[in-house]
């Protein structure tokens, strides 16, 4: 419990971190997202976080839909021009994402060879 | 400074936190329901906890004659989570990243090229079908892990139930697609098929690619969380490029 206390803390300090820094410069970054990369950059010069977080972050990436309830709720309440376009939107999502799953295909097949 | 980190940080994140009241418990009760049934399921992506959860919470609120602003505000400590959540991706992705060295010119290069076609693709389509610059910008980040994905598109100012929607449809496209696709590509290797599961179907993906193996949804981890960085700075200017 202590350590998933502390862990959000962290988390919390590096999202402010992150906002504080992209107000400060003026940065078009989401503040949470610079603050995600400011951890990452610690993280990988300096473990000794590690063991403080693993609790914490493991807790909120494994029920992370849960986050996205209300917001997906939403969609439910969107204005008629915009689900009168679904149909549309459906088959660009699918396409898009089945073209860029070969692209990859093509590019790993081209680049992987020689190193295994 | 101080007068940065108090108005634009501290007084915002509390704001948010503050609104937060009964609704929250109905986001609760719906997302228990949700999760049950997906076990229930075997986890069949059909049965995704979000695609059992929303619709009975929409059910609700109109049977209780709730608006969804009130409800909304009402989950704000929830919303607030995404926030730290967003960061606490930082762990997984920095302890799969320690074990690349020798992959790390093949991966990049998958990466970047994969992460700017799935994105660019989408857009050149929605121009194509002549749909509004709402929707465009709603749909950039589809490919994008939804916790990086809504603040970038609150960041350019997409709708973002649309968005929450189109991740979905992204993810559960991805992963009905993705054998296929890896036959036809021939594709064999499990850690490439993971990094185009994580690349494309972010989180779902990544979820997909764990119950082929550890080593393959490794590789769905870092794809998806590298794209979400990559994505969130290329964006901005492609946006901008498709909506002149």
């Amino acid at each position: 419990m202590k350590k998933l206390l502390v862990g959000v803390l962290i988390l919390v300090i590096f999202q402010w971190l992150g906002e504080f820094a992209a107000a400060l410069l003026g940065i078009n970054l989401p503040g949470q997202l610079l603050g995600m990369i400011f951890l990452l950059l610690v993280l990988s010069f300096n473990t000794s976080l590690l063991p403080w977080l693993e609790s914490a972050s493991s807790q909120l990436i494994r029920y992370i839909a849960l986050l996205f309830v209300p917001v997906t709720t939403g969609a439910f309440f969107l204005a008629p021009a915009i689900t009168g376009q679904f149909p549309k939107i459906v088959i660009i999502l699918v396409v898009s994402t089945m073209l860029a799953q070969w692209f990859m295909g093509l590019i790993i097949k081209r680049v992987s060879n020689h190193s295994g | 400074m101080g007068d940065v980190l108090v108005t634009q940080i501290l007084i915002p994140q509390w704001q948010l936190i503050a609104t937060t009241s009964w609704p929250v418990l109905i986001t609760l009760a719906g997302f228990v329901i949700g999760l049950w049934v997906y076990r229930r399921s075997g986890n069949a992506s059909p049965f995704h906890p979000l695609m059992i959860a929303t619709p009975l919470i929409y059910l609700f609120l109109q049977w209780i004659e709730l608006d969804f602003e009130r409800y909304y505000a009402g989950s704000g400590l929830v919303n607030w989570l995404l926030g730290p959540a967003t960061v606490a991706l930082a762990v997984p992705l920095s302890q799969q990243l320690r074990q690349l060295p020798a992959l790390f010119r093949p991966l990049s290069i998958a990466l970047l090229a994969g992460g700017l076609f799935a994105t660019l693709s989408a857009l050149l389509m929605v121009k194509l079908f002549g749909l509004d610059d709402r929707i465009l910008l709603s749909l950039a980040a589809k490919s994008v892990t939804s916790p990086i994905a809504i603040g970038l598109v609150q960041q350019i100012g997409g709708i973002t139930s649309l968005l929450a929607v189109a991740t979905m449809v992204t993810g559960l496209a991805g992963i009905i697609m993705a054998q296929t696709i890896f036959r036809i590509t021939e594709v064999e290797d499990e850690r490439w098929q993971g990094l185009i599961l994580g690349v494309t179907a972010h989180a779902i993906g990544t979820a997909k690619a764990f119950e082929t193996s550890p080593r393959c949804g490794a590789f769905a981890t870092l794809g998806m969380g590298l794209n979400g960085i990559w994505t969130s700075l290329f964006l901005p200017a492609a946006v901008v490029y498709f909506i002149n």
